[in-house]
């Protein structure tokens, strides 16, 4: 089981979620986050305010996927999230041990 | 209810002896208790009432509590002397649910006797646990009754309930006639202290409001609990029966919205199969099918069963409120008496002889008045501007006065300009609420019916429709105070939007189509606010507008969260749908309050930070993007032919000529009205080459100036109004192709001399009209107001901001300056550039407090500014606002 973590351009999301939906993905737990990477922010003045937008506000996704399921996750991800500028974001993977279901504690992929 | 029970008490001390062996043992009772459970369970299926049905349960409880307590002391040999059992709360009213607990206090005369009762207390418990009854057991010795305790006030409003069930009956008389009405008369302050604080803290849990798409039927606002607590309230404030503090038709009321309830509830628990108070959507649609609490067997839909619920839910949590508000333990503090008296102090200085504020509420002193509709809504309209809502007495007076036949009502019309006053006010929703809950709104608004306490189910929402709309405005209106991070950049908007009157109208428009058979709510809303306009004859303009924030309500949002807010070509794709700065200031008024008003967690400070952004790049961009669209006015036949039908007898050429080359802005900020009046002014320039007009509006002034252009005609004009003492708070400054420029100054009149002397507004003109024309000289005025208004020092300090912006603009440079306002500022601005040669292609005006923040589109010679040139622009316009 693999846990991948992707952190995706807001206006991307519904796009992403209806892909991941197509393929069978129907769990994943979404939080609104702000970051950058190498995309820096930028000023903007309204009013002779300054406002400082360098943290841009991007949608964290997480979700543990069985192995076999992991390729065509990501390959979904980086087509409907790509809209080739800076700042598209990014997509984490690592290895899960062990998922147990709370209510009937289920293992592993079972649990999934 | 549950009652804590003391620790150590039942505490699983073993049993002496059991129950085996006794005449009845657990093997007979237990299926007997089942059974007449079923029986009872199916006859209430079978139509009996819910009040036969608790009744019934509770008697099932009564007998068998009294029969085990007979067996417990039977087989430990024990005597009921010095002991005896009390039923509390709900059990103690008779009303048991089919789940709930069993809330059962053990007296005791003596510490010796709660000693040696210990093992068959807790034989009686286990007993009937295991009969299938919830038991909630305390335990208390007389002595102990006696006290207060403090951290456990529902203990002592359960026993406000108290009932004998069994044994020592001179003990329980003891404590029923003697003990507990000394104590409690003497705890009576604490006790109403407390049950004030328990009611707000649960009515707040579920944010005050009986409106929930999902309610909890107990604990909801509009649940069985606030019942209860208005008995506690009428009992605490010993309120003699039959007393003439609520009529007998709201007791019908009241005894019918129980009644519904308790079926409801009886039925949630045979569902559930639980003690689960919740209404869910499912179990709504189930109990519509059946006209649970109906009775007339009818099937209905959910939401018009839910419709139902609602109204009984109304009453009772009315009638709550009532009482909270008449038997308010705490006295109020100095700040909130003086923060009272000010209020009434500027009340009546309004409308004193009707109503007066007291407590911080608005109070009916005139009742008989109340048949004058007129003055009813002159007390809605007070308490919008004011911020002091209705008493609730004052609201059940008007509720008395409405649906009373023999009070015929007189000026029941309420005309546009009366409902734009309470709409238009900085707590429009102090009024709507009530106006809503007497069914006043719906009189004046039947749209706004459509969506009364409809249920509309998704995963979002949390509240009915009508109440959606009712927390938007509230959530606006608490702008002027933001209670939390995510209002403080919308609360400037919400201080400077301008007819805001238009905004909630639309916002309680926006969701009508809701209630209305159709695909799309929008398509719905829409056809209300045509029904809506032609009734209360709103103006093309007006509708427009509000049609506009309505098609467009959910735009900002979408944009917001499907596309790329950071990219240049979404923020001008969305500005041209916009089109105003006014419209983009209300649309994003309407989207904060939109998103709010969905459930408590939906407006996430990222969602707010979101929409703000958009809002200021959106801003930006039409400040920066004015002078990109001209008016072709050939090509505006519709705007011709309209202003046309107010122009009378001029020609289309001629009116082509005037609009040509206007900003496009000018058209978006004036009705056709407006302009066919600019129109007029301009055939008048052939005969008067300057042509003024002066115009007081709600708040402020307005003058329009028509003339051909000149140099430092816009310092000219600032100039002269400085030079009468006026403060101006926003302007325009617009130029057509033909070189005729229309400038629009909205001003306060600083010293009323305008206002006190309405002559002077002709010499004002004069005035201005001969400065302009060169015939006077403006020093003179200048020198007079300088040594008025000298040695003033500012409130707030702003620092002064002046930047250039060469790339927004094919044609001009902008500048902008943000600095402290001050009479005079935009005189000092206008010399400046006046004597720097710079022209004025556009300007922008704008005030927020002390702020002043001006654009201007500027050229010097037909081109942008050099770089040189506006180095020393900002040297000058440092050292002038300094």
């Amino acid at each position: 089981m693999m846990k991948l973590e992707a952190i995706i351009q807001p206006s991307r999301f519904e796009s992403v979620k209806d892909a991941l939906r197509e393929i069978g993905v129907e769990g994943m737990t979404v939080t609104e986050v702000r970051g950058h990477g190498r995309q820096k922010g930028h000023t903007e003045v309204y009013r002779g305010r300054e406002y400082t937008v360098d943290l841009l506000p991007k949608v964290k996704l997480e979700m543990v996927l069985p192995d076999k399921l992991v390729n065509r996750v990501v390959d979904t991800i980086l087509k409907t999230a790509k809209t080739g500028k800076i700042g598209d974001g990014k997509i984490f993977l690592s290895r899960v041990e062990e998922a147990i279901r709370i209510r009937n504690e289920e293992r592993d992929e079972n649990a999934l | 209810m549950t009652t804590a029970a003391r620790p150590g008490f039942d505490s699983g001390i073993p049993p002496s002896k059991n129950m085996e062996g006794s005449p009845t043992p657990l093997s007979v009772l237990g299926p007997q208790a089942d059974a007449e459970r079923q029986r009872i369970r199916q006859q209430f299926e079978g139509g009996t009432s819910a009040r036969e049905t608790l009744k019934a349960l509770c008697e099932l409880a009564d007998g068998n509590v009294r029969q085990i307590f007979g067996e417990v002391l039977r087989v430990h040999g024990h005597e009921a002397q010095g002991l005896c059992l009390l039923a509390l709360g709900g059990y103690g009213r008779q009303m048991l649910f089919p789940y709930s607990d069993l809330d059962i206090l053990f007296l005791f005369g003596s510490d010796r006797a709660e000693q040696e009762s210990r093992p068959l207390i807790s034989e009686f418990s286990r007993t009937l646990w295991d009969l299938g009854f919830r038991v909630s057991s305390a335990g208390r010795t007389l002595e102990e009754c006696k006290r207060i305790e403090e951290d456990n006030a529902e203990f002592h409003l359960a026993l406000l309930d108290r009932r004998l069930l069994a044994g020592d009956s001179a003990l329980f008389e003891k404590l029923d006639t003697k003990i507990l009405p000394a104590s409690e008369k003497q705890a009576r302050p604490f006790l109403l202290a407390q049950l004030h604080r328990l009611t707000r803290e649960r009515l707040t849990r579920y944010g005050n409001t009986i409106f929930h798409l999902e309610p909890n039927v107990k604990e909801s606002p509009g649940g069985m609990r606030d019942c209860q607590a208005t008995i506690w309230l009428r009992q605490l404030a010993d309120e003699k029966k039959g007393s003439r503090n609520t009529t007998a038709a709201e007791e019908e009321l009241s005894a019918s919205a129980v009644d519904f309830l308790s079926a409801i509830r009886c039925f949630l628990h045979y569902s559930n199969g639980r003690n689960d108070n919740t209404l869910t959507y499912e179990l709504q649609a189930a109990a519509a099918q059946r006209a649970l609490g109906i009775g007339d067997g009818r099937a209905r839909t959910a939401s018009d069963w839910m419709r139902q619920y609602f109204r009984h839910a109304r009453t009772l949590n009315r009638q709550l409120l009532r009482y909270l508000e008449q038997r308010a333990p705490v006295p109020l503090t100095l700040r909130q008496r003086f923060f009272s008296a000010a209020r009434a102090a500027r009340v009546e200085a309004g409308d004193g002889k009707h109503f007066h504020v007291r407590d911080g509420l608005l109070e009916v002193v005139d009742l008989p008045a109340l048949s004058d509709r007129a003055i009813t809504y002159s007390l809605f309209a007070e308490a919008a501007r004011s911020g002091a809502p209705l008493s609730r007495e004052a609201e059940r007076s008007i509720g008395y006065i409405l649906t009373h036949p023999e009070l015929p009502p007189k000026n029941t019309e309420l005309c546009w300009d009366k409902l734009r006053e309470i709409l238009g006010s900085d707590y429009p929703g102090l009024a709507l609420r009530p106006m809503q809950r007497l069914g006043l709104l719906t009189e004046i608004l039947p749209e706004f019916g459509l969506i009364d306490s409809l249920v509309v189910r998704d995963f979002y929402h949390r509240y009915t429709v009508d109440e959606h709309s009712l927390r938007t405005i509230e959530h606006l209106q608490e702008l002027a105070e933001p209670p939390d991070e995510r209002g403080a950049h919308f609360a400037q908007l919400w201080k400077t939007a301008e007819r805001r009157d238009l905004l909630i109208l639309a916002m309680l428009l926006h969701d009508v189509g809701k209630g209305m058979p159709v695909e799309n709510h929008i398509t719905g809303s829409l056809a209300a606010l045509d029904s809506a306009a032609q009734r209360l004859k709103l103006s093309p303009e007006e509708k427009a507008e509000i049609r506009f924030l309505i098609e467009h309500h959910l735009d900002m949002s979408a944009t917001v969260q499907r596309r790329d807010i950071f990219d240049p070509a979404t923020v001008s794709g969305f500005a041209e749908s916009v089109t105003t700065q006014e419209r983009l200031q209300r649309l994003c008024l309407l989207t904060y309050a939109d998103i709010h008003a969905v459930n408590p967690e939906a407006l996430t400070p990222w969602k707010a930070e979101m929409l703000w952004q958009l809002f200021v790049a959106t801003s930006n961009y039409f400040s920066r993007t004015l002078d990109r669209d001209r008016l072709h006015a050939h090509d505006e036949v519709s705007l011709l032919g309209r202003i046309q039908g107010f122009a009378g007898e001029a020609t289309t050429e001629e009116i082509e000529r005037f609009l040509e080359g206007f900003p496009r802005r000018y058209l978006a900020v004036h009705s056709a009205a407006e302009i066919a009046s600019h129109f007029a002014l301009y055939r008048k320039l052939s005969t008067e080459p300057v042509q003024a007009e002066v115009a007081a509006t709600r708040h402020s002034f307005a003058l329009t100036l028509l003339t051909a252009d000149r140099p430092a005609l816009f310092a000219t004009i600032s100039g002269v109004l400085a030079g009468w003492g006026m403060n101006i708070n926003k302007a325009d400054a617009f130029g057509n192709a033909a070189g005729i420029i229309l400038d629009t100054f909205h001003f306060t009149d600083l010293h009323r001399t305008l206002e006190l002397n309405p002559s002077e507004i002709g010499r004002f003109r004069k005035s201005l009209e001969d400065v302009v024309n060169g015939k006077a000289a403006l020093e003179p005025l200048i020198k007079g107001r300088e040594s008025a208004s000298r040695g003033r020092t500012p409130k707030v300090t702003v620092e002064t901001r002046i930047n250039f912006d060469d790339s927004s603009s094919a044609h001009c440079t902008l500048l902008e300056i943000v600095t402290q306002d001050h009479p005079g500022l935009l005189y000092e601005i206008g010399s400046a550039l006046a004597r720097l040669g710079c022209n004025i292609e556009v300007a922008l005006i704008d005030t927020e407090g002390h702020k002043a923040i001006d654009v201007f589109y500027l050229t010097a010679q037909g081109k942008k500014l050099t770089s040189q040139k506006q180095e020393l622009l900002r040297e000058v316009l440092q050292e002038t606002l300094s």
